[in-house]
């Protein structure tokens, strides 16, 4: 076939995907970057050229940078839980002989539950400051005082709340990846370790199981950084109220949208300097841990 | 490499995008009938209201009008529809110096006609910006200290006059299972700030509005006081529902709420005459009572497909529909009209804590939410004083970073 | 996998036990938010479609059911022909092309909702479905899931479609397709439960409540002064069921389209 008809084919497959993929991710991305050279506020079509000074504001904002800590605080506390908890699930799930399919999709059911709906179920019920929620009635089993969960800042409760409901989410979904990646171990693997007399438990899993993962194992470790990095659902149902959101645990998605977009100033201009620079930071973050992880193996 | 692409697999992704068009014309807001007004409230707490604006919207003979009602956050609603929307077309809201500026609201001075002055002056002032109304007032609504006779007396607490005695009286009133004071699930860091500067003698932006009006040394004082309530150990947080409802203070949870002059109601009927109200009160004697006054009123967006209907419309149900207007204040939820020959019919107003309540407006109402008071400020000064209040940080320096912010913000207002 | 005879020493067996016990606990743990849901909203199950209920509950289930069917119809129809293009003919400028798609990858999209908000705003897309559906079909990563899809897809079947007269297209159509429903249920499933649980983007566009999604409409009665708990939570355990629905009948493909794919949709 000539290479103009191969090229007239090829775009008649790829055109549509391509000229969209154009309009909804180049196109923001460019016209984000003009406007952050601008006082864009409540327009999309500033006439006030700033330079970089909406990048120095950003950059400045006490506001932004907390927001990269929450992100930090978040992120240390969400990936090595999910990491261990969802390996184990998956060990157990593996290993059962009966019922194996019904607890893979009792651990997997929250994946098809919305952050929405668990971010209800968290706030209003399970973590519910009066002395009948779920958490202040278990803590009353042992004597201990009801609390105000998500209100509480000092000690920073409303983190517990969070990251439960996180896991919750998305430990079933690891829990998933980790349980293909055990089931392409080959079995002859673990017979060559029973044989060699290794100890079935530790040793076994040491050397023979525990390699077989790795690649599992950076997925999940990549996958969990980048969606941390973007987390927004949980935060703005279980913090937000109707005046708008408290200065502490804002990560940067819910900064981002208070800025551009909610009752924080309507800054277009900050905004997409903000989202620009975050984009750059998860850009190198998973390239590098991608990478670092990788290489560790 | 055959006959390649039939036309068909164009057509394929043609129908798809073509597709999805002809649905969102169906769903979205062009399916609406031509010259439908969209009409945005905020989602009232009183039973009844969303009735009554709806029925208020039927029966209004010159446009199909729809009225949507906003739970959850509706500044930040507004604020984006504002930007680059045609709906809604009318919205209750406090007029901003930025949607002027931007042209974002229309003028509406030639709806009032010979009603301009039977309205609260003060309101229409704080809908006024550069000497043109942007918003004519619904109804006022004013939030005082709640508390419970009895349980006081029990106490042997006096009702506080000062902030420190409301320091000490939210901290003895706290015993089994009833808080002190209850005055958000935030702690009182969003319906306190404003407050808390008129008691010390300051404000949200100086008397002439071209600067910030907190700074001073004795707003971190007055900060302070949030602070030692938080610790204090008799705040209520994590109630189920937030300040604006009276559910937390009918319920017996605590034994004085801060909220809206509109639960009053709610309020008697659950306890029945063990109900006082105060304003809140003075940080000392350089500083003042208070009760924020505020008005939601009616605005028409610039970008509305029609905005001389939507005008009509306001105009209609704002300054014509006198008993509309004294049902939405009175007949739900205790509001004072916006109007004064409509003062008088507010029944629920005439004695008891209604009575005092209209006292403490005449006597030491406040504009809440001025109209140069900016939103990001405004984020700045709540913000500080959370960490102030929540986390104990340093008042001063959080309020030094807070007054920075307000500077240039209200500097770039007039630029 | 564990070698025969393990099970019958008493290790194994106290080993078995606490693996079970484990399993029990944390199964019950899982299950308790659903448990939680379905008491609490029980008795308001019946009102959830009357018309007292504060936002258009009935109106907003319906547009995420129609937005969920577009986006994952539409994505599934864009990014198998793309994939297809880009795994199986010979352009030049391919290489290039996958480069520029893939490249996209490195920023998620929800980070760049502010700039895409600007775009859809200024395509007067706001409060419209077509704001809500488009801008979401064209995901590079089932491009390039489609694409992975496709190279391994055995040459041997096409040649013998094209012996029999097909075009390329009809290659695709009728021998590439059928032959890969399971790739695409897998993708489809995980596409329907994402785009029916997505949130700030339906936020930022459905600002007219008639073009509210469930998830916008329930998070705007959760954020409320003074949330109608029970009526909230008989809403949101209508809004699940059915993803429920689908998690049951379909969990086969979502399970692979999880192991195949990785896709995550968050």
């Amino acid at each position: 076939m000539s290479g103009r008809r191969a090229a007239l084919a090829f775009w008649l497959f790829v055109g549509p995907f391509a000229a969209g993929l154009l309009v909804f991710a180049y196109v923001p991305i460019g016209w984000s970057a003009y406007l952050s050279l601008f006082d864009a506020r409540n327009t999309v079509t500033p006439t006030a050229f700033v330079g970089l000074a909406n990048y120095a504001d950003v950059l400045t904002d006490r506001a932004f940078l907390s927001s990269i800590g929450t992100f930090t605080v978040f992120a240390a506390l969400v990936i090595p839980v999910t990491v261990l908890l969802s390996l184990v699930l998956a060990l157990l799930v593996n290993q059962v002989r009966v019922a194996r399919a019904f607890f893979r999709s009792v651990f997997f059911l929250p994946f098809a539950c919305s952050y929405v709906v668990a971010s209800l179920v968290w706030k209003m019920s399970l973590f519910s400051g009066v002395d009948s929620g779920v958490a202040n009635t278990v803590l009353g089993w042992f004597g201990g005082e009801p609390q105000a969960w998500v209100g509480t800042v000092d000690p920073p409760l409303y983190w517990v709340v969070l990251v439960t409901a996180r896991l919750w989410l998305q430990l079933g979904f690891y829990m998933i990846l980790f349980i293909a990646a055990l089931q392409r171990v080959p079995a002859h693997l673990y017979e060559a370790a029973w044989v060699d007399g290794a100890s079935p438990r530790w040793q076994t899993f040491r050397h023979v199981t525990l390699p077989g993962l790795r690649g599992a194992l950076v997925a999940v470790l990549v996958l969990n950084l980048v969606n941390a990095y973007q987390a927004f659902d949980e935060f703005y149902n279980i913090l937000g109220d109707s005046r708008g959101y408290p200065p502490f645990a804002r990560p940067p998605l819910v900064y981002l949208y208070y800025t551009s977009l909610g009752s924080g100033g309507q800054d277009l201009g900050r905004g997409s300097a903000g989202a620009l620079v975050l984009a750059l930071v998860i850009a190198l973050a998973t390239v590098l841990s991608g990478r670092v992880l990788w290489r560790a193996r | 490499m055959g006959a390649e692409l039939s036309r068909r697999s164009f057509l394929a992704v043609a129908g798809l995008l073509g597709l999805t068009t002809a649905c969102g014309s169906d769903t979205g807001r062009e399916g609406s009938a031509e010259g439908t007004l969209r009409h945005w409230y905020h989602a009232y707490g009183e039973d009844g209201v969303q009735d009554a604006v709806r029925r208020y919207a039927a029966a209004y003979p010159g446009a199909r009008v729809e009225v949507q009602w906003n739970p959850g956050d509706y500044d930040s609603k507004v604020l984006t529809a504002l930007q680059n929307s045609a709906v809604p077309d009318v919205f209750e809201a406090q007029v901003k110096v930025d949607w002027v500026r931007q042209r974002q609201v229309v003028p509406l001075d030639d709806l009032l006609g010979g009603t301009r002055e039977d309205f609260v002056g003060t309101l229409l002032e704080s809908q006024t910006v550069d000497g043109a109304l942007y918003g004519i007032p619904q109804a006022i609504d004013t939030q005082v200290l709640y508390y419970r006779p009895s349980l006081l007396e029990r106490a042997g607490v006096a009702p506080p006059r000062t902030v420190d005695e409301l320091v000490e009286a939210t901290r003895r009133l706290t015993a089994g299972g009833v808080r002190g004071l209850f005055a958000g699930n935030d702690g009182g860091v969003g319906v306190l700030t404003a407050p808390l500067l008129w008691s010390a003698g300051l404000d949200l932006l100086s008397e002439d509005g071209e600067a910030p009006g907190f700074d001073d040394p004795r707003a971190a004082t007055a900060f302070g006081k949030l602070r030692e309530l938080h610790q204090g150990g008799g705040l209520l947080l994590g109630a189920p529902t937030d300040w604006a409802d009276p559910g937390a203070f009918v319920d017996g949870l605590a034994a004085m709420q801060w909220t809206g002059l509109w639960n009053l109601p709610k309020i008697t009927e659950a306890h029945g005459d063990d109900v006082g109200v105060l304003p809140f009160p003075r940080l000392d004697d350089a500083g003042a009572d208070s009760v924020p006054v505020g008005a939601f009123s009616a605005m028409v967006n610039a970008r509305s497909a029609d905005v001389d209907a939507a005008k009509a419309y306001v105009k209609w149900l704002w300054v014509e529909q006198a008993d509309h207007q004294v049902e939405f204040a009175t007949a739900f939820g205790a509001h004072l009209p916006a109007r004064k020959s409509l003062a008088e019919r507010a029944e629920s107003l005439r004695d008891g804590p209604g009575r005092d309540v209209v006292g403490f407006v005449t006597d030491s109402g406040r504009i809440a939410s001025p109209a140069r008071w900016p939103a990001r400020a405004n984020t700045a000064l709540s913000d500080a004083v959370s960490r102030i209040a929540r986390e104990g940080a340093g008042a001063e320096g959080e309020l030094r970073a807070a007054v920075e912010v307000a500077k240039a913000e209200i500097d770039r207002q007039d630029r | 996998m564990r070698p025969v005879g393990y099970h019958r020493t008493a290790a194994g067996r106290a080993g078995a036990a606490a693996r079970w016990a484990a399993l029990v606990v944390a199964g019950g743990l899982f299950l308790l938010p659903f448990a939680v849901l379905l008491r609490d909203g029980w008795s308001a199950l019946p009102e959830v479609f009357s018309a007292d209920v504060e936002v258009p509950f009935a109106r907003s289930l319906l547009n995420s059911t129609v937005v969920a069917v577009l986006q994952t119809a539409g994505q599934l129809l864009l990014c198998s022909l793309a994939g297809y293009g880009l795994a199986r003919i010979p352009y030049r400028h391919a290489p290039a092309v996958l480069y520029a798609i893939v490249a996209t990858l490195m920023v998620p999209t929800a980070v760049t909702f502010v700039p895409s908000f600007v775009v859809v705003s200024s395509l007067g897309w706001l409060s419209d479905l077509r704001g809500l559906v488009v801008p979401g079909l064209f995901s590079a990563l089932t491009v390039f899931l489609f694409r992975q899809h496709f190279l391994d897809f055995p040459a041997s079947l096409e040649e013998a479609g094209r012996l029999d007269g097909l075009s390329r297209w009809g290659v695709f159509r009728r021998v590439v397709v059928p032959n890969s429903t399971g790739f695409f249920a897998a993708v489809a499933v995980i596409d329907f439960i994402g785009s029916w649980n997505q949130f700030l983007w339906p936020l930022v566009i459905a600002q007219d409540s008639d073009t509210w999604t469930v998830q916008v409409a329930l998070s705007s009665l959760l954020t409320a002064q003074n949330p109608r708990t029970t009526l909230l939570f008989a809403a949101a355990a209508v809004s699940i069921l059915p993803i429920v629905l689908v998690f049951v009948l379909l969990q086969r493909y979502l399970v692979r389209g999880v192991t195949e794919t990785g896709l995550t949709g968050r």
